[in-house]
């Protein structure tokens, strides 16, 4: 599997549009696209986790050529808390419940738009990040909050 | 969670680092996505096309249990 590439976030974005999935991109591939000059492997996704964006999003993956049997789609519609899926043109984790953000309707009030990506605002990112205390993310919270400040310095 | 949208103040932040995201923000995103965005075999978690949880903190206690140490999946 090649590294993720910005045309498949464009294409994510595109047909996330066109099926109307509620979705925002968070982690580092999130503050990557605010500007963030770091590196990450995957994209992840957080997904407002309702039966119908699920519906939907289960619509939008296969488009997207991500193989789905009917199990698996219905774990994505039931909205299981994790999934990833290693099983279409490129990496994608989904999350429903990230750490440390409550409800997915104060992340999309939220969010900042870059060049039509929907994104989790920084402090949603530090947020999720702190919250589940691993490691890899300890180690990059200080430049992440650095970020963040002068991110805010240039709106 | 409360977002203070004052509360920044890019004196505290180290040169070297405001040297890098003031360059980073002079590129266009399809470059720094480039830049950012590698690919690397990571062992277990590579190993399955397709893995989903009923909970994040299942997730969470499935990578304590099943990824090397190293790869940082641990809670500290």
């Amino acid at each position: 599997m090649a590294a993720f590439e910005y045309r498949q976030a464009q294409e994510i974005r595109d047909v996330f549009a066109a099926h109307a999935v509620r979705y925002l991109f968070i982690g580092k591939s999130g503050a990557i696209l605010l500007g963030f000059p770091d590196t990450t492997q995957d994209a992840d996704l957080f997904v407002e986790d309702s039966p119908e964006n699920g519906r939907r999003l289960v619509a939008a993956l296969r488009q997207l050529g991500f193989e789905l049997t009917d199990s698996q789609a219905g774990d994505i519609e039931r909205g299981k808390d994790f999934v990833q899926l290693k099983n279409g043109p490129f990496d994608l984790d989904l999350v429903f419940a990230p750490d440390g953000i409550e409800h997915f309707t104060d992340a999309w009030q939220r969010r900042v738009e870059v060049e039509g990506f929907p994104v989790c605002h920084p402090d949603d990112i530090i947020a999720s990040k702190a919250a589940t205390n691993r490691a890899k993310d300890r180690e990059s919270l200080p430049r992440l909050r650095s970020f963040r400040d002068y991110w805010l310095s240039r709106r | 969670m409360i977002i203070n949208p004052k509360a920044s103040d890019v004196s505290d932040i180290p040169p070297e680092w405001l040297a890098e995201f003031e360059a980073a923000a002079r590129r266009p995103l399809p470059l720094r996505m480039r830049y950012a965005f590698i690919k690397t075999y990571k062992p277990v978690m590579d190993d399955a096309p397709y893995r989903a949880f009923d909970t994040t903190a299942d997730y969470r206690r499935w990578c304590e249990e099943n990824l090397p140490d190293w790869l940082g999946y641990g809670r500290v």
